[in-house]
């Protein structure tokens, strides 16, 4: 029994992993190579959960939303870099830090206004509904399985950009020396707006496949926003090797915590004790995790070459 | 000295003086809930000038300082839950508490530098978030419901002692902190933000003031947060959500971080916009009256691309032209 639930969570953590790591690639990257603290990416996460679930509302069609949303969170994030992030570069970092706040403000009451404070609710189709088995006895929601799998896939297409193409060099150019990289003559303007975008398109993809599972809500974003920046510097700003071994260690870590150290405690705590007490402190290994590795290596895990 | 003192902080003596003498115009008026608000402005701003010690003037961005507001909350809430009532004793508890927290947190922290030193305040903030969480027995997520404390001299039950107890104590941190400023100390650290290598070079040790000034900054938050307890009369982990780190910083920057009274100045605007765009949308846009963030988010962003320096940068520079002008 308990190994069949813990598998099943490992599975859960893995998942949660994948999302992590989806919104983590273009945050990360943001970070690293424009040096921009950019606290509204949990936006980009909520605008994609939120255009996929009033298209999929709208027109009843799972996968017409999610494929009409994809453009949506692109032109959000390009728009969003053209209007105001441009106009940051090279700003302290509390300017920074400032400005992305009063985005999420101004994200989150947009969609109050637009949709209500109550949470949006859809269902994911009903071939998506069944279960695997993983491991006979051991039953997995197939929904979950295709967010590891489209997570896995953009992954290994992330790396594939980023380590065999063209563009992909300039961006690991930009990561180790933005400097250097815009003297070899290289428009930086353009890629930094793309790489914006793309990042954007990313963490909107991570909210679309969330949204069935978790509620479509105003301030979704932020709770996903933190990890995900938990992530980025366990893994080393600006690597996204780093951000995907990051993204599933904390995966991981938070939700097998979660359901493992209630049932620790219980061994030696009251039961409501412990369970007030065990997630809470799941919560806090994350945390625990990342300060013990800035105290050991202040720069992260992976950090690219020559930062 | 004295007088010294006045000529170079104007802003925040004339703002002390009119917080001083601020309930003698809500009774002449009838409107005890200014009251109410202004001792959040005075509790937020006294947060928000601790937080400003490293911030501004030690250019130290850190993103967790709402969790040494939380401590202190919590040390008001959870001595009282154990029968002591003494609000000074309360008082000392949080300084003490933060004092050895901010030592701890801010070594380890210190080590780290840039974005990694905004990231690691917010996960020690987190950590200690999640910790309050966890305890069952002071009531986790739903927090705990308290008195007021007992302070000897100020009955908190009778009206504005708590008004002026916390007028009080922002006046002495207030103080305390122009003398601070203009120290040797508060020299150095200022120095250090400007060029912390040549600090070293000197011979001195930045990471001493560094670390100095985190711990009093972090006292400096435990105490508003401990007062912010009795004025509550409840205390949850929600004072320590990540955001309101967020808010202090948002008040620091909107009043100007180079400035002592600046942090009092954001307080000010901050809260006032909070009370104020809610009534103003009433009238302008009925449907999106509650929305009053929608207006309040793009004003940040306007303020840091149009307005650099804060709000006391604006006007000082208003002031200068002013008087340039009338020269020439």
């Amino acid at each position: 029994m308990t190994s069949t639930l813990l598998l099943e969570q490992i599975f859960n953590g893995l998942q949660a992993g994948i999302t992590l790591f989806l919104i983590a690639a273009g945050l990360t990257l943001i970070l690293g190579i424009m040096d921009f603290v950019f606290l509204a990416h949990g936006s980009q996460v909520m605008i994609g959960a939120y255009a996929a679930a009033a298209i999929t509302i709208a027109t009843n069609n799972f996968y017409f939303g999610i494929l009409a949303a994809i453009p949506i969170t692109f032109v959000c994030g390009y728009l969003l870099e053209w209007l105001i992030i441009r106009h940051l570069y090279g700003r302290d970092h509390m300017d920074q830090v400032l400005a992305t706040f009063g985005l999420i403000l101004f994200f989150n009451e947009a969609i109050r206004i637009g949709f209500g404070p109550a949470a949006l609710f859809t269902n994911f189709p009903s071939s998506l509904s069944g279960f695997i088995e993983i491991l006979p006895d051991t039953p997995y929601p197939v929904y979950r399985i295709l967010i590891i799998l489209v997570g896995l896939l953009c992954a290994l297409g992330i790396h594939l950009f980023v380590s065999r193409t063209r563009v992909g060099a300039m961006v690991r150019a930009g990561a180790s020396n933005p400097e250097m990289t815009a003297a070899l003559g290289i428009n930086v303007k353009i890629l930094f707006r793309f790489i914006f975008a793309a990042g954007a398109t990313f963490a909107g993809l991570a909210g679309m496949m969330i949204g069935p599972l978790t509620s479509v809500e105003p301030g979704m974003g932020e709770p996903l926003l933190i990890l995900s920046l938990v992530v980025i510097i366990i893994g080393g700003i600006g690597s996204v090797r780093g951000a995907f071994i990051a993204a599933i260690l904390i995966g991981l870590v938070d939700t097998v915590g979660r359901v493992m150290l209630p049932m620790l405690f219980k061994t030696f705590m009251s039961v409501s004790t412990a369970d007030t007490a065990g997630p809470a402190l799941a919560s806090m290994s994350v945390y625990i995790l990342m300060a013990v590795v800035l105290v050991f290596k202040p720069t992260g895990l992976f950090p690219p070459k020559g930062a | 000295m004295v007088l010294d003192l006045f000529k170079k902080f104007t802003t925040l003596w004339i703002i002390l003086i009119v917080l001083a003498f601020f309930p003698i115009f809500t009774s002449t008026f009838d409107l005890p809930f200014w009251n109410d608000v202004v001792m959040r402005i005075m509790l937020l701003g006294m947060a928000a000038m601790g937080l400003n010690i490293v911030f501004g003037f030690g250019g130290m961005v850190s993103f967790g300082h709402a969790a040494f507001m939380g401590v202190g909350a919590y040390c008001a809430g959870i001595s009282q839950y154990y029968g002591l009532d003494n609000g000074w004793y309360q008082l000392l508890m949080s300084a003490v508490s933060c004092g050895i927290l901010g030592i701890l947190i801010g070594f380890l922290a210190l080590r780290t530098s840039g974005i990694y030193f905004i990231m690691i305040t917010l996960a020690f903030a987190q950590m200690l978030y999640f910790f309050f969480v966890s305890l069952e027995e002071f009531g986790g997520d739903d927090g705990l419901i308290m008195d007021r404390s007992d302070f000897i001299f100020f009955d908190l039950y009778e009206p504005l002692r708590l008004y002026y107890l916390i007028f009080f104590i922002l006046a002495t941190v207030s103080i305390m902190l122009m003398l601070l400023i203009r120290s040797r100390f508060g020299v150095i650290l200022q120095a250090i933000k400007s060029n912390e290598s040549r600090v070293e070079a000197m011979g001195l040790n930045p990471l001493k003031f560094k670390l100095t000034g985190y711990v009093i900054s972090a006292i400096i938050c435990g105490l508003s947060g401990c007062l912010f307890a009795s004025w509550q009369e409840f205390v949850s982990p929600d004072i320590m959500h990540w955001t309101r780190s967020g808010d202090l910083m948002i008040i620091i920057i909107l009043g100007g971080l180079t400035y002592l009274a600046g942090p009092l100045v954001g307080a000010i605007v901050f809260l006032l916009l909070e009370e104020l765009l809610p009534d103003l949308l009433h009238v302008l846009f009925p449907p999106i009256s509650e929305n009053w963030m929608i207006i309040f988010g793009p004003l940040l962003i306007a303020v840091v691309l149009f307005g650099k320096g804060g709000l006391m940068g604006v006007m000082g520079s208003k002031l200068k032209t002013a008087a340039n002008r009338e020269k020439t």
